[in-house]
């Protein structure tokens, strides 16, 4: 314990003048009493000339000394330092990641963070942000643990992945000039490197907590061509043991069938199945029995797609899976290269691109792109996160004979191995391009379990939504919205309104929560029905791994930050009220023996 | 008025009683040391010349052979002897306001039993003695009235000198009652002179300042009468003390008057304090 205004003992001295105010004799008052007789034994008379008397040390004296001790004690406001990880302005990055659902993780971060706000003050400011989806500033520079409390309990975990980046940025962005910055990241870490690793000023506590997991990790609908509507669910065992999974099939909340999986250990398993519904409804999937260590991916929604087929035609080499791939995707139907919506350039010269196009393997770069070189026997090694059109799709075991080594800045690759893209999305002339440097018969993908929900992804994303149709994508991916002048837009999930929007907007992004979104337009005439959304479980959440993320503290450079100045002077004000009080009824008590008894 | 028409009324339903016998040269209502005339039987004794000879017991004569006359008990008048303390102590805390209603109600009370009441006033002027007016009938209640209502409490005086020399003269004729705050060096010797009489009653006038002060400092206390000071700050072991000195002498004052057949009251100055007083005197069976 430490004195932060030592100078303050000297007030100590006033112990003096207050001990030799006990030794003079006072002047005391004159007062006529009816007789002496009684008061002769509290005679304290002194018959010495000398203007002092002999110390007494009465229980007034030692209280009042006491009192002293303590004011003087208070004054120098004696301190002590306690570690913390707050500084003169601390931002709390909290992961909403799906993982972060994963035995209590959300839970025990958020404790934390309340923890960790107790130390909030005028001097140590705290800012929430979220990293889930879309990272977003919660409350900034707040001054009260109450209000980091009610910051931290307006969060919930989502379904989505955790934009940590984006997070870390919009921390950095809260920084002002005069409080140095630092950064708490409460995460279970995100799943590759970030951008801005190390993250400087900053300090990450890690929730690692894991239980077992078994996971819906794919559900999609496919209607054959007879019409039948078959969905296909793909079931991930992320424990080490073999299990057997049962399934339950809900139509618009109705039973409608079970399937029982054995999946193996650390294996995915999956099942089509025929379902009796048609375009609009609702099937859902859900795991039945004991919950596991992640519920909100037991759990799958979709809406049975339906309008007007869009037509695909194949130019160039062909290939047969393509041409399948054609046949199978629903709402899409072979058309001739006039008439089609989408055009598949499977090799061959570059076309001129005029409508929504699939580059495979062209012999020239298409805009925006340069060669350099051709790289030969390629694995897969990254794909990206949230990519509606990887969503549920794992192109870990993708093998390629040769790829185009692309150079781009404008097109955006989504699979790549090492540094050569492997699969690209762009824009040309306002049109739509999924661009593979490679040659899809001179590679494993047709045989790879997510190819054909892969291709119809990507046809649906080039080929657009039709009418009735529905999108599918990760929790947090906004949902594009289109209201009629002067209409409120209300979006409900799984039959909840969740916002009712009144300003012209463009997109809904709160959408992190896993589920089907409905939109409504609601104007003077009535409400026009709108787009119908599925946001669904990061499949990449439910492994629920974790990993430091790499940071250089702030405390090192600047020790003062690491550490909070408790005082001492207010409890030991409390002290000293509570010991005058008791001086004050001390000096003023009637005991009992003062009670007469005058009856005789 | 001292005593308003309701209260008079309740006191001529009243009247004192003696613990011992009364000895008189007039003819009352309360046994007297004497024997006489009423119908109280006695002794008897061996008859001598000249004594009456309706008294001589036939049937003892007839019986024993021996003259015996019949002794009858005399009753005698009771003189009450009302001692009012009108020092200056008694001064102080309203307590000679209470004490002269006392003082009022024995009167009233004596005069209203056929009783011969003598009020002596113990101070009050240069003198230590001061009679009031001496009377037997209810017709010199006014003048009693008067002479209470127009006296002051000052200068000092010792008691037990004076109780012991208006007692003494009489001891054994009457009744006295001391009304006092006893606030004297010598309150004991003042109780022995006052039991000289039959019985009476000790008035202990105290004012809650006396039981229980409030006073709070660095004091210097003076004695209003005599001028003796003390000094005392009034901490919290010092009025211990003092409540301790107080309860020893209600204690003593108790005792000495119960040694010497007197009753004795303590009066707390306050709101119908006279009537406690008579409710005190009613249940210890000194007024019946």
């Amino acid at each position: 314990m430490n004195l932060l205004a030592p100078a303050a003992l000297a007030l100590g001295a006033f112990a003096v003048p207050l001990i030799v105010l006990y030794m003079l004799r006072s002047r005391r008052q004159r007062v006529e009493v009816s007789s002496v007789l009684l008061w002769e034994r509290a005679d304290q008379s002194v018959t010495s000339a000398v203007p002092w008397q002999r110390l007494e040390i009465t229980p007034l004296l030692l209280l009042q000394l006491l009192i002293l001790a303590l004011l003087v004690f208070a004054l120098a406001r004696p301190f002590f330092s306690q570690e913390s990880l707050l500084g003169p302005h601390t931002v709390l990055v909290l992961d909403t990641s799906g993982s972060m659902a994963a035995a209590g993780r959300f839970d025990l971060a958020a404790d934390r963070a309340v923890s960790l706000a107790s130390d909030t003050s005028d001097a140590n400011l705290v800012s929430v942000v979220s990293a889930g989806p879309t990272a977003r500033v919660v409350a900034s520079f707040l001054r009260t643990p109450d209000a980091v409390r009610d910051a931290i309990a307006s969060l919930a975990v989502t379904g989505g992945p955790a934009d940590l980046d984006g997070a870390v940025r919009l921390g950095r962005s809260l920084a002002t000039p005069d409080r140095p910055t630092n950064l708490v990241i409460l995460s279970d870490g995100s799943s590759s490197p970030l951008a801005t690793e190390p993250v400087v000023d900053a300090d990450h506590i890690r929730f690692s907590d894991t239980a077992d997991n078994i996971s819906i990790s794919g559900f999609s609908v496919e209607p054959s061509a007879e019409g039948v509507v078959r969905v296909f669910v793909n079931v991930t065992n992320h424990t080490g043991v073999p299990a057997d999974v049962q399934l339950r099939y809900l139509v618009n909340g109705l039973p409608s069938g079970s399937i029982e999986l054995e999946v193996g250990a650390l294996s995915d398993a999956a099942r089509t199945v025929p379902i009796d519904a048609g375009a609009g409804d609702l099937v859902v999937v859900e795991r039945v029995g004991e919950s596991d260590g992640l519920a909100m991916d037991d759990t799958a929604s979709l809406v049975v797609a339906g309008g007007a087929d869009r037509g695909v035609a194949i130019t160039g080499d062909g290939s047969p899976f393509l041409e399948v791939l054609v046949e199978i995707a629903p709402g899409f139907v072979t058309s001739t290269p006039e008439a089609a919506d989408v055009l598949i350039v499977d090799g061959g010269p570059m076309p001129e691109i005029d409508r929504p196009t699939w580059l495979i393997r062209p012999e020239t770069p298409p805009p925006g792109i340069e060669f350099s070189e051709i790289a030969t026997n390629l694995g897969a090694t990254f794909q990206a996160p949230g990519e509606p059109i990887l969503d549920s799709v794992d192109l870990s075991g993708l093998v390629v004979a040769e790829a185009q080594v692309a150079e781009t800045f404008s097109w955006l690759p989504i699979v790549r191995s090492g540094d050569v893209p492997l699969v690209l999305l762009g824009e040309v002339d306002g049109h739509r391009v999924v661009y593979f440097t490679f040659d899809v018969a001179r590679s494993n993908l047709p045989v790879q379990i997510g190819f054909p929900i892969m291709g119809t992804r990507v046809l649906e994303w080039l080929g657009g939504a039709s009418a009735g149709s529905t999108e599918t994508a990760v929790a947090g991916t906004p949902i594009q919205v289109s209201p009629p002048a002067g209409a409120n837009t209300v979006i409900r999930r799984d039959g909840e309104i969740v916002a009712e929007l009144g300003d012209p907007v463009l997109a809904f992004d709160d959408t992190g929560a896993p589920g089907v979104y409905s939109v409504e337009y609601v104007t003077d005439t009535g409400a026009i029905a709108g787009p119908t959304a599925v946001r669904s479980f990061d499949r990449n959440e439910s492994i629920a791994g974790s990993r430091d993320i790499s940071v250089v503290s702030p405390r090192p450079a600047t020790a003062s930050t690491g550490s909070i100045v408790r005082e001492w002077a207010p409890s030991v004000i409390a002290v000293v009220i509570a010991v005058m009080l008791f001086e004050w009824w001390y000096a003023h008590r009637r005991s009992g023996v003062r009670s007469i008894e005058v009856a005789s | 008025m001292l005593l308003d028409p309701e209260l008079r009324a309740r006191l001529d339903r009243l009247s004192m009683m003696t613990h011992g016998r009364v000895r008189s040269v007039y003819t009352g209502r309360h046994a007297s040391r004497h024997l006489g005339e009423s119908l109280d039987f006695a002794d008897y004794r061996e008859y001598v010349p000249g004594d009456d000879f309706r008294k001589i017991d036939h049937q003892l004569w007839a019986r024993l052979g021996q003259v015996l006359v019949r002794r009858f008990e005399a009753e005698e008048d009771l003189t009450v002897t009302v001692m009012l303390d009108a020092t200056a102590s008694m001064g102080m805390y309203g307590k000679f306001d209470s004490a002269r209603r006392i003082a009022a109600i024995i009167s009233y009370l004596a005069l209203s039993s056929g009783d011969r009441v003598a009020p002596v006033l113990i101070g009050g002027s240069d003198r230590s003695i001061v009679r009031g007016p001496i009377g037997r009938h209810r017709s010199v209640w006014p003048q009693i009235e008067r002479w209470l209502e127009g006296l002051e409490p000052r200068g000092a005086a010792p008691l037990a000198p004076v109780i012991r020399g208006v007692v003494g003269p009489t001891a054994g004729r009457g009744a006295v009652v001391v009304i006092s705050d006893l606030l004297d060096a010598e309150w004991e010797r003042a109780l022995d002179g006052a039991a000289l009489g039959v019985g009476g009653v000790i008035a202990h006038v105290l004012a809650p300042e006396e039981l229980e002060p409030t006073m709070i400092g660095d004091l210097r206390l003076v004695d209003v009468e005599t001028g003796a000071t003390v000094e005392a700050s009034t901490s919290s072991s010092v009025l211990d003390e003092y409540a301790a000195a107080v309860q020893r002498f209600v204690d003593g004052v108790a005792l000495r008057s119960k040694r010497g057949g007197l009753d004795h009251v303590v009066v707390p100055v306050g709101p119908d304090d006279a009537e406690r007083f008579l409710r005190r005197l009613v249940e210890s069976a000194a007024v019946t």
